[in-house]
Protein backbone atom coordinates (compact mmCIF):
# COMPACT_ATOMS: atom_id res chain seq x y z
CA UNK A 1 0.00 0.00 0.00
CA UNK A 2 2.81 2.46 0.84
CA UNK A 3 6.03 1.75 -0.76
CA UNK A 4 8.92 4.12 0.33
CA UNK A 5 12.12 3.43 -1.33
CA UNK A 6 15.58 5.31 -0.56
CA UNK A 7 14.62 8.29 0.94
CA UNK A 8 16.59 11.06 1.74
CA UNK A 9 15.52 14.14 3.27
CA UNK A 10 17.10 17.30 5.03
CA UNK A 11 16.63 20.50 6.76
CA UNK A 12 18.54 23.17 5.25
CA UNK A 13 21.87 21.84 5.20
CA UNK A 14 21.43 19.17 7.78
CA UNK A 15 21.00 15.79 6.75
CA UNK A 16 18.23 13.72 8.39
CA UNK A 17 17.13 10.80 6.52
CA UNK A 18 19.41 8.72 4.18
CA UNK A 19 18.25 5.88 2.17
CA UNK A 20 15.61 5.38 3.95
CA UNK A 21 13.14 2.14 2.99
CA UNK A 22 9.78 1.15 4.34
CA UNK A 23 7.15 -0.91 2.55
CA UNK A 24 3.40 -1.53 4.73
CA UNK A 25 1.31 -3.95 2.97
CA UNK A 26 -2.54 -3.47 2.87
CA UNK A 27 -4.32 -4.61 6.12
CA UNK A 28 -0.89 -4.28 8.34
CA UNK A 29 0.12 -2.50 11.46
CA UNK A 30 3.44 -1.95 10.99
CA UNK A 31 5.73 0.50 13.58
CA UNK A 32 8.57 2.21 12.73
CA UNK A 33 10.23 2.73 16.51
CA UNK A 34 13.38 4.27 17.31
CA UNK A 35 15.13 7.36 19.42
CA UNK A 36 14.73 10.99 19.85
CA UNK A 37 16.14 12.98 16.58
CA UNK A 38 16.54 9.52 14.63
CA UNK A 39 14.01 11.43 11.84
CA UNK A 40 11.20 9.14 12.27
CA UNK A 41 8.72 12.05 12.47
CA UNK A 42 10.98 13.81 8.96
CA UNK A 43 10.04 10.70 7.38
CA UNK A 44 6.08 11.23 8.07
CA UNK A 45 6.14 14.41 7.01
CA UNK A 46 7.99 13.57 4.07
CA UNK A 47 5.47 10.93 2.98
CA UNK A 48 2.25 13.75 4.09
CA UNK A 49 4.05 16.20 1.64
CA UNK A 50 4.26 18.71 4.75
CA UNK A 51 8.25 18.69 3.89
CA UNK A 52 9.76 17.72 0.30
CA UNK A 53 12.40 14.88 0.52
CA UNK A 54 15.86 15.31 -1.03
CA UNK A 55 15.38 12.21 -3.31
CA UNK A 56 13.92 8.52 -3.39
CA UNK A 57 10.28 7.81 -4.22
CA UNK A 58 7.20 7.42 -2.38
CA UNK A 59 4.56 5.45 -3.93
CA UNK A 60 1.00 5.37 -2.25
CA UNK A 61 -1.44 2.40 -3.63
CA UNK A 62 0.90 1.89 -6.75
CA UNK A 63 0.59 5.98 -7.27
CA UNK A 64 3.86 7.62 -7.35
CA UNK A 65 3.01 10.24 -4.68
CA UNK A 66 6.34 12.50 -3.68
CA UNK A 67 6.23 16.13 -4.54
CA UNK A 68 2.11 16.10 -3.71
CA UNK A 69 0.90 18.53 -1.73
CA UNK A 70 -0.75 17.18 1.51
CA UNK A 71 -4.64 18.37 0.75
CA UNK A 72 -3.80 15.54 -2.20
CA UNK A 73 -2.37 13.00 -0.24
CA UNK A 74 -5.55 13.55 2.55
CA UNK A 75 -7.96 13.07 -0.62
CA UNK A 76 -6.22 9.89 -1.60
CA UNK A 77 -6.97 8.02 1.48
CA UNK A 78 -3.73 8.51 3.29
CA UNK A 79 -4.10 10.21 6.89
CA UNK A 80 -1.37 11.96 8.67
CA UNK A 81 -1.94 12.13 12.49
CA UNK A 82 0.45 14.57 13.48
CA UNK A 83 2.71 14.50 17.06
CA UNK A 84 2.31 16.09 19.53
CA UNK A 85 -2.01 16.32 18.93
CA UNK A 86 -2.19 19.41 17.25
CA UNK A 87 -5.80 19.77 17.71
CA UNK A 88 -7.46 23.46 16.89
CA UNK A 89 -7.71 24.90 20.81
CA UNK A 90 -9.35 27.56 20.09
CA UNK A 91 -12.46 25.34 18.18
CA UNK A 92 -14.90 22.89 19.51
CA UNK A 93 -14.57 18.92 19.74
CA UNK A 94 -17.14 18.86 17.11
CA UNK A 95 -15.30 21.70 14.95
CA UNK A 96 -11.94 19.52 15.17
CA UNK A 97 -13.70 16.41 14.13
CA UNK A 98 -15.58 18.32 11.08
CA UNK A 99 -11.98 19.66 9.81
CA UNK A 100 -11.21 16.45 10.09
CA UNK A 101 -13.56 15.82 7.05
CA UNK A 102 -12.37 18.48 5.58
CA UNK A 103 -11.85 16.66 1.42
CA UNK A 104 -15.35 16.78 -0.30
CA UNK A 105 -16.20 13.16 -0.15
CA UNK A 106 -15.59 12.64 3.57
CA UNK A 107 -17.72 16.07 4.10
CA UNK A 108 -20.67 14.28 2.50
CA UNK A 109 -20.59 12.04 5.30
CA UNK A 110 -19.28 13.73 8.40
CA UNK A 111 -22.30 13.09 10.44
CA UNK A 112 -22.31 9.50 10.34
CA UNK A 113 -18.57 9.44 10.43
CA UNK A 114 -18.40 11.27 13.85
CA UNK A 115 -21.25 8.92 15.05
CA UNK A 116 -18.59 6.01 14.41
CA UNK A 117 -15.50 8.39 15.79
CA UNK A 118 -18.15 9.37 19.24
CA UNK A 119 -18.54 5.22 19.80
CA UNK A 120 -14.78 4.47 19.18
CA UNK A 121 -14.06 7.26 21.63
CA UNK A 122 -17.17 7.82 23.87
CA UNK A 123 -15.23 10.95 25.62
CA UNK A 124 -15.00 13.18 22.96
CA UNK A 125 -19.07 12.24 22.83
CA UNK A 126 -19.60 13.90 26.02
CA UNK A 127 -17.24 16.75 25.92
CA UNK A 128 -18.47 17.71 21.69
CA UNK A 129 -19.51 21.35 22.22
CA UNK A 130 -16.06 22.19 24.39
CA UNK A 131 -13.19 24.30 23.39
CA UNK A 132 -10.45 21.59 22.37
CA UNK A 133 -8.15 23.39 24.76
CA UNK A 134 -9.91 22.58 28.02
CA UNK A 135 -9.49 18.79 27.06
CA UNK A 136 -6.85 16.85 28.84
CA UNK A 137 -3.67 15.37 27.01
CA UNK A 138 -5.20 11.79 26.96
CA UNK A 139 -8.53 13.42 25.26
CA UNK A 140 -6.60 15.73 22.88
CA UNK A 141 -4.86 12.89 22.10
CA UNK A 142 -8.24 10.98 21.25
CA UNK A 143 -9.86 13.65 19.25
CA UNK A 144 -6.06 14.30 17.43
CA UNK A 145 -6.82 10.54 16.49
CA UNK A 146 -10.79 11.03 16.12
CA UNK A 147 -10.03 13.71 13.47
CA UNK A 148 -7.84 11.85 11.59
CA UNK A 149 -10.29 9.23 11.06
CA UNK A 150 -12.74 11.47 10.12
CA UNK A 151 -11.28 11.70 6.43
CA UNK A 152 -12.08 8.27 5.44
CA UNK A 153 -8.78 6.94 5.51
CA UNK A 154 -7.55 3.56 4.28
CA UNK A 155 -4.26 4.20 6.44
CA UNK A 156 -3.42 5.96 9.08
CA UNK A 157 0.28 7.23 10.04
CA UNK A 158 0.02 7.77 13.83
CA UNK A 159 2.91 10.02 15.01
CA UNK A 160 3.79 9.15 19.17
CA UNK A 161 0.23 8.67 19.94
CA UNK A 162 1.71 7.55 23.85
CA UNK A 163 4.11 10.69 24.06
CA UNK A 164 3.50 12.57 27.71
CA UNK A 165 0.66 10.50 29.18
CA UNK A 166 0.10 8.57 31.97
CA UNK A 167 0.49 4.87 31.61
CA UNK A 168 -3.19 4.27 31.94
CA UNK A 169 -4.16 6.32 29.16
CA UNK A 170 -1.17 4.65 27.13
CA UNK A 171 -3.09 1.87 27.78
CA UNK A 172 -6.28 3.34 26.24
CA UNK A 173 -4.54 4.64 23.06
CA UNK A 174 -2.85 1.68 22.46
CA UNK A 175 -6.35 -0.78 22.91
CA UNK A 176 -7.57 2.20 20.34
CA UNK A 177 -5.05 1.39 17.96
CA UNK A 178 -5.46 -2.53 17.45
CA UNK A 179 -8.97 -1.76 17.20
CA UNK A 180 -8.69 0.57 14.70
CA UNK A 181 -6.59 -1.95 12.95
CA UNK A 182 -9.25 -4.52 13.42
CA UNK A 183 -11.48 -2.46 11.61
CA UNK A 184 -9.60 -2.78 8.36
CA UNK A 185 -7.75 0.18 8.52
CA UNK A 186 -3.74 0.04 7.80
CA UNK A 187 -1.55 1.33 10.37
CA UNK A 188 1.93 2.89 10.56
CA UNK A 189 2.95 3.57 14.11
CA UNK A 190 5.66 5.98 15.35
CA UNK A 191 6.35 5.11 18.86
CA UNK A 192 9.27 5.65 21.60
CA UNK A 193 7.40 3.32 23.33
CA UNK A 194 9.00 0.28 21.64
CA UNK A 195 7.62 -2.41 24.64
CA UNK A 196 3.96 -2.05 24.09
CA UNK A 197 4.38 -1.29 20.32
CA UNK A 198 6.32 -4.41 19.59
CA UNK A 199 3.17 -6.15 21.16
CA UNK A 200 0.49 -4.95 19.31
CA UNK A 201 2.15 -4.53 15.70
CA UNK A 202 2.87 -7.10 13.09
CA UNK A 203 6.09 -5.94 11.64
CA UNK A 204 8.51 -3.46 12.87
CA UNK A 205 11.21 -0.56 11.61
CA UNK A 206 14.56 0.40 13.80
CA UNK A 207 15.57 4.17 12.69
CA UNK A 208 18.74 5.31 13.83
CA UNK A 209 20.40 8.28 13.23
CA UNK A 210 18.21 8.25 10.02
CA UNK A 211 19.16 5.31 8.80
CA UNK A 212 17.64 2.06 8.62
CA UNK A 213 18.88 -0.48 10.77
CA UNK A 214 16.88 -3.32 11.74
CA UNK A 215 13.36 -4.27 10.18
CA UNK A 216 11.43 -7.57 11.00
CA UNK A 217 8.49 -9.35 12.43
CA UNK A 218 7.70 -7.64 15.75
CA UNK A 219 8.08 -11.08 17.72
CA UNK A 220 11.59 -11.94 16.28
CA UNK A 221 12.65 -7.86 16.97
CA UNK A 222 11.50 -8.11 20.59
CA UNK A 223 14.33 -11.47 20.29
CA UNK A 224 16.87 -9.60 19.10
CA UNK A 225 19.94 -8.34 21.05
CA UNK A 226 20.71 -5.17 19.51
CA UNK A 227 16.60 -4.19 20.44
CA UNK A 228 16.62 -5.69 23.76
CA UNK A 229 19.64 -3.82 24.69
CA UNK A 230 19.28 -0.38 23.19
CA UNK A 231 15.13 -0.21 23.52
CA UNK A 232 14.04 -2.42 26.09
CA UNK A 233 16.79 -1.84 28.88
CA UNK A 234 17.30 -5.68 29.24
CA UNK B 1 -29.14 63.87 26.22
CA UNK B 2 -28.64 64.32 22.65
CA UNK B 3 -25.56 64.86 22.33
CA UNK B 4 -24.47 61.78 24.36
CA UNK B 5 -26.77 59.56 21.95
CA UNK B 6 -25.14 61.39 18.75
CA UNK B 7 -21.64 60.64 20.13
CA UNK B 8 -23.17 57.08 20.74
CA UNK B 9 -24.56 56.22 17.44
CA UNK B 10 -21.94 58.07 15.27
CA UNK B 11 -19.55 55.92 17.94
CA UNK B 12 -21.27 52.58 17.11
CA UNK B 13 -21.63 53.52 13.56
CA UNK B 14 -17.88 54.50 12.86
CA UNK B 15 -17.03 51.30 15.14
CA UNK B 16 -18.72 48.84 12.51
CA UNK B 17 -16.53 50.30 9.58
CA UNK B 18 -13.68 50.18 11.82
CA UNK B 19 -14.23 46.79 12.72
CA UNK B 20 -15.04 45.62 8.92
CA UNK B 21 -12.14 47.30 7.76
CA UNK B 22 -9.93 45.36 10.99
CA UNK B 23 -11.17 42.64 10.22
CA UNK B 24 -10.40 42.38 6.76
CA UNK B 25 -7.02 43.38 7.83
CA UNK B 26 -6.87 40.49 11.01
CA UNK B 27 -7.31 38.30 7.87
CA UNK B 28 -4.51 39.20 5.33
CA UNK B 29 -2.07 39.52 8.94
CA UNK B 30 -3.47 36.77 11.09
CA UNK B 31 -4.18 33.97 8.68
CA UNK B 32 -2.08 35.13 5.32
CA UNK B 33 0.59 36.77 7.66
CA UNK B 34 0.72 39.96 4.70
CA UNK B 35 1.22 43.05 6.91
CA UNK B 36 -1.25 44.89 4.44
CA UNK B 37 0.42 48.44 4.93
CA UNK B 38 -1.93 49.29 1.67
CA UNK B 39 -5.13 47.75 3.07
CA UNK B 40 -6.23 50.88 3.46
CA UNK B 41 -5.77 52.32 -0.08
CA UNK B 42 -8.65 49.78 -1.30
CA UNK B 43 -11.24 51.59 0.74
CA UNK B 44 -10.38 54.64 -1.29
CA UNK B 45 -10.90 52.33 -4.07
CA UNK B 46 -14.14 50.76 -2.78
CA UNK B 47 -15.13 54.54 -2.45
CA UNK B 48 -13.85 55.95 -5.36
CA UNK B 49 -15.29 53.34 -7.40
CA UNK B 50 -19.11 53.77 -5.62
CA UNK B 51 -18.45 57.40 -6.65
CA UNK B 52 -17.90 57.40 -10.10
CA UNK B 53 -20.62 54.50 -11.08
CA UNK B 54 -23.18 57.02 -9.31
CA UNK B 55 -21.99 59.94 -11.40
CA UNK B 56 -21.56 57.90 -14.66
CA UNK B 57 -24.62 55.69 -14.51
CA UNK B 58 -26.33 56.92 -11.60
CA UNK B 59 -26.05 53.81 -9.66
CA UNK B 60 -27.55 53.70 -5.90
CA UNK B 61 -24.19 53.61 -4.04
CA UNK B 62 -25.89 50.49 -1.82
CA UNK B 63 -26.30 48.91 -4.91
CA UNK B 64 -22.49 49.41 -5.62
CA UNK B 65 -21.36 47.76 -2.64
CA UNK B 66 -22.36 44.52 -4.17
CA UNK B 67 -20.10 45.24 -7.01
CA UNK B 68 -17.26 46.84 -5.27
CA UNK B 69 -16.98 44.28 -2.43
CA UNK B 70 -16.24 41.31 -5.45
CA UNK B 71 -14.25 43.84 -7.39
CA UNK B 72 -11.91 44.42 -4.85
CA UNK B 73 -12.29 40.66 -3.30
CA UNK B 74 -10.64 39.46 -6.99
CA UNK B 75 -7.82 42.19 -7.00
CA UNK B 76 -7.19 40.34 -4.06
CA UNK B 77 -7.06 37.04 -5.18
CA UNK B 78 -5.20 38.02 -8.05
CA UNK B 79 -2.62 40.15 -6.19
CA UNK B 80 -1.98 37.22 -3.62
CA UNK B 81 -1.46 34.62 -6.11
CA UNK B 82 1.12 36.58 -8.48
CA UNK B 83 3.02 38.99 -5.88
CA UNK B 84 2.62 37.47 -2.62
CA UNK B 85 2.06 33.83 -3.11
CA UNK B 86 5.73 34.01 -5.17
CA UNK B 87 7.26 36.01 -2.48
CA UNK B 88 6.00 33.05 0.37
CA UNK B 89 7.40 30.25 -2.08
CA UNK B 90 10.97 32.42 -2.46
CA UNK B 91 11.04 32.94 2.20
CA UNK B 92 13.00 30.40 3.80
CA UNK B 93 10.73 31.25 6.73
CA UNK B 94 7.36 32.92 7.60
CA UNK B 95 8.96 35.75 9.61
CA UNK B 96 11.17 36.59 6.40
CA UNK B 97 7.97 36.50 4.64
CA UNK B 98 6.24 39.17 7.19
CA UNK B 99 9.00 41.45 6.24
CA UNK B 100 8.72 40.87 2.47
CA UNK B 101 5.10 41.17 2.45
CA UNK B 102 5.40 44.46 4.21
CA UNK B 103 8.03 46.19 1.89
CA UNK B 104 5.69 44.86 -0.73
CA UNK B 105 2.66 46.42 -0.03
CA UNK B 106 4.42 49.62 0.86
CA UNK B 107 4.71 49.69 -2.87
CA UNK B 108 1.41 48.78 -3.43
CA UNK B 109 0.22 51.56 -1.65
CA UNK B 110 2.25 53.69 -3.78
CA UNK B 111 1.11 51.74 -6.85
CA UNK B 112 -2.55 52.18 -5.96
CA UNK B 113 -2.25 55.39 -4.69
CA UNK B 114 -1.18 57.07 -7.94
CA UNK B 115 -3.30 55.10 -10.46
CA UNK B 116 -6.31 56.72 -8.35
CA UNK B 117 -4.96 59.84 -8.61
CA UNK B 118 -4.40 59.59 -12.61
CA UNK B 119 -7.96 58.45 -12.48
CA UNK B 120 -9.86 60.53 -10.53
CA UNK B 121 -7.54 63.35 -9.57
CA UNK B 122 -6.55 64.57 -5.56
CA UNK B 123 -9.10 66.83 -5.35
CA UNK B 124 -11.88 66.37 -2.25
CA UNK B 125 -15.34 64.42 -3.90
CA UNK B 126 -18.20 63.63 -2.36
CA UNK B 127 -22.30 63.47 -3.21
CA UNK B 128 -25.33 63.70 -1.02
CA UNK B 129 -26.82 60.87 -0.44
CA UNK B 130 -29.92 60.00 2.26
CA UNK B 131 -29.05 62.74 4.38
CA UNK B 132 -32.36 64.23 5.34
CA UNK B 133 -32.96 63.41 8.61
CA UNK B 134 -35.21 60.81 10.41
CA UNK B 135 -38.16 63.42 11.70
CA UNK B 136 -38.51 62.53 15.11
CA UNK B 137 -34.30 61.81 16.19
CA UNK B 138 -32.60 64.70 13.95
CA UNK B 139 -30.48 61.63 12.98
CA UNK B 140 -29.42 61.55 9.40
CA UNK B 141 -30.96 58.56 7.41
CA UNK B 142 -27.68 57.61 5.30
CA UNK B 143 -25.88 57.12 8.77
CA UNK B 144 -28.83 54.75 9.99
CA UNK B 145 -28.87 52.84 6.72
CA UNK B 146 -24.68 52.75 6.95
CA UNK B 147 -24.91 51.36 10.47
CA UNK B 148 -28.11 49.04 9.70
CA UNK B 149 -25.95 47.78 6.63
CA UNK B 150 -22.43 47.27 8.70
CA UNK B 151 -24.62 44.94 11.31
CA UNK B 152 -25.83 43.06 8.79
CA UNK B 153 -22.25 42.51 6.97
CA UNK B 154 -20.76 41.80 10.45
CA UNK B 155 -23.39 39.18 11.44
CA UNK B 156 -23.20 37.34 8.17
CA UNK B 157 -19.45 37.21 8.63
CA UNK B 158 -19.34 36.13 11.76
CA UNK B 159 -21.64 32.94 10.48
CA UNK B 160 -19.57 32.53 7.64
CA UNK B 161 -16.65 32.07 10.03
CA UNK B 162 -18.36 30.22 12.56
CA UNK B 163 -20.51 27.96 10.44
CA UNK B 164 -19.28 26.89 6.84
CA UNK B 165 -17.13 24.13 5.61
CA UNK B 166 -14.48 27.31 4.45
CA UNK B 167 -14.92 29.44 7.63
CA UNK B 168 -14.21 26.59 9.62
CA UNK B 169 -10.58 25.98 7.41
CA UNK B 170 -9.91 29.32 7.39
CA UNK B 171 -10.21 29.52 11.32
CA UNK B 172 -8.23 26.14 11.76
CA UNK B 173 -5.51 27.42 9.03
CA UNK B 174 -5.40 30.86 11.38
CA UNK B 175 -4.21 28.30 14.65
CA UNK B 176 -1.96 26.17 12.25
CA UNK B 177 -1.39 25.94 8.30
CA UNK B 178 0.43 23.18 8.78
CA UNK B 179 -2.12 21.35 10.69
CA UNK B 180 -5.10 22.23 8.59
CA UNK B 181 -3.21 21.01 5.61
CA UNK B 182 -3.02 17.79 7.17
CA UNK B 183 -6.82 18.05 7.24
CA UNK B 184 -7.06 18.35 3.40
CA UNK B 185 -6.94 22.13 3.06
CA UNK B 186 -5.41 23.79 -0.25
CA UNK B 187 -3.35 25.89 2.34
CA UNK B 188 -2.36 28.15 -1.15
CA UNK B 189 -5.87 28.24 -1.95
CA UNK B 190 -7.23 29.52 1.57
CA UNK B 191 -4.78 32.15 2.45
CA UNK B 192 -5.73 33.72 -1.04
CA UNK B 193 -9.07 34.10 -0.19
CA UNK B 194 -8.59 35.43 3.16
CA UNK B 195 -6.15 37.80 1.22
CA UNK B 196 -8.78 38.58 -1.14
CA UNK B 197 -11.85 38.70 1.68
CA UNK B 198 -9.69 41.37 3.39
CA UNK B 199 -9.59 44.27 0.66
CA UNK B 200 -13.11 42.72 -0.24
CA UNK B 201 -14.12 44.01 3.47
CA UNK B 202 -12.27 47.23 2.90
CA UNK B 203 -14.00 47.94 -0.30
CA UNK B 204 -17.21 47.44 0.71
CA UNK B 205 -16.47 50.23 3.69
CA UNK B 206 -14.90 51.92 0.93
CA UNK B 207 -18.19 52.26 -0.23
CA UNK B 208 -20.01 53.15 2.95
CA UNK B 209 -17.85 55.82 3.69
CA UNK B 210 -18.33 57.45 0.51
CA UNK B 211 -22.06 57.90 1.55
CA UNK B 212 -21.04 59.87 5.04
CA UNK B 213 -18.04 61.57 4.22
CA UNK B 214 -16.04 63.55 1.49
CA UNK B 215 -13.54 61.44 -0.14
CA UNK B 216 -10.25 61.93 -1.63
CA UNK B 217 -7.73 59.47 -3.21
CA UNK B 218 -5.17 60.20 -0.30
CA UNK B 219 -7.36 58.58 2.88
CA UNK B 220 -6.17 55.18 2.19
CA UNK B 221 -3.73 55.63 5.22
CA UNK B 222 -5.41 57.01 8.09
CA UNK B 223 -7.87 54.05 8.00
CA UNK B 224 -4.69 51.78 7.67
CA UNK B 225 -3.35 53.01 11.07
CA UNK B 226 -6.70 52.47 12.37
CA UNK B 227 -7.01 49.32 11.28
CA UNK B 228 -3.78 48.38 12.71
CA UNK B 229 -4.17 50.13 16.40
CA UNK B 230 -7.58 47.97 15.82
CA UNK B 231 -5.84 44.70 15.01
CA UNK B 232 -3.53 45.55 18.14
CA UNK B 233 -6.57 46.14 20.66
CA UNK B 234 -8.25 43.32 19.65
CA UNK B 235 -4.91 41.08 19.60
CA UNK B 236 -3.62 40.01 16.50
CA UNK B 237 -5.03 37.25 14.52
CA UNK B 238 -8.22 37.55 16.31
CA UNK B 239 -11.28 37.89 14.29
CA UNK B 240 -13.56 38.21 17.47
CA UNK B 241 -10.83 40.86 18.73
CA UNK B 242 -11.01 42.96 15.75
CA UNK B 243 -14.38 43.53 15.69
CA UNK B 244 -14.55 44.32 19.20
CA UNK B 245 -11.50 46.61 19.13
CA UNK B 246 -12.93 47.77 15.76
CA UNK B 247 -16.75 49.27 18.06
CA UNK B 248 -14.24 50.36 20.90
CA UNK B 249 -12.32 52.59 18.64
CA UNK B 250 -15.34 54.11 16.93
CA UNK B 251 -16.48 54.97 20.59
CA UNK B 252 -13.57 56.70 21.24
CA UNK B 253 -13.53 58.13 17.75
CA UNK B 254 -16.53 59.58 18.21
CA UNK B 255 -16.49 61.38 21.79
CA UNK B 256 -13.13 62.83 21.18
CA UNK B 257 -14.30 64.41 17.97
CA UNK B 258 -17.48 65.63 19.88
CA UNK B 259 -14.91 67.49 22.34
CA UNK B 260 -11.67 68.13 20.44
CA UNK B 261 -12.10 66.83 16.48
CA UNK B 262 -8.28 68.20 16.04
CA UNK B 263 -7.08 65.43 18.97
CA UNK B 264 -9.03 62.23 17.55
CA UNK B 265 -5.97 60.80 15.88
CA UNK B 266 -3.76 61.56 18.80
CA UNK B 267 -5.92 59.73 20.71
CA UNK B 268 -5.78 56.60 18.40
CA UNK B 269 -2.09 56.67 19.02
CA UNK B 270 -2.16 57.17 22.52
CA UNK B 271 -4.30 54.19 22.87
CA UNK B 272 -1.87 52.69 20.85
CA UNK B 273 0.84 52.81 22.81
CA UNK B 274 -0.80 52.43 25.66
CA UNK B 275 -1.63 49.21 24.66
CA UNK B 276 1.63 47.67 23.75
CA UNK B 277 3.24 48.89 27.30
CA UNK B 278 0.52 47.78 29.24
CA UNK B 279 -1.05 44.82 27.24
CA UNK B 280 0.71 43.81 24.12
CA UNK B 281 -1.18 40.90 23.57
CA UNK B 282 -4.79 42.93 22.94
CA UNK B 283 -8.14 41.99 24.60
CA UNK B 284 -8.80 38.46 22.70
CA UNK B 285 -4.67 37.86 22.68
CA UNK B 286 -3.20 34.98 24.02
Amino acid sequence: MLEIDGLSASYGKVQVLWDVSLRVDEGEFVALVGANGAGKTTLLNAVSGVMRPGSGSIAFMGNKVDGFAPNQIVDLGLSHIPESRQVFTDMSVRENLEMGAYPIRAWKSRRNTMKRVFELFPRLEERAGQLARSLSGGEQQMLAMGRGLMSLPKMCMIDEPSNGLAPLVVRDIFRVLKSLHEEGITVLLVEQNVRQTLAVADRAYVLENGHNVLEGPCCDLAQSEHVRKAYLGQ
Amino acid sequence: MNAFRDIFLTGLLLGGIFALVSVGLSLQYGVARVLNVAHGEFIMVGAFITFWMLGSINLNPLVSLVITGPAVFIMGLILHKTLFRRLMDTSPSLDVFEGKSMLASFGLLYVVQNLARIIWGSDVEGYNFLNSTVTAAQIPLNRLVALGFVIVLGVAFYLFLARTRLGKAIRASAQSPTTAELMGVNIHNVLAICFGLGLGLAGIAGSLLSTLFAIQTSIGLGYTVIAMVVVVLGGLGSITGAMIGGVILGLVSSTVTFFQPSLTMIAYYVIFIVLLLSRPKGIMGK
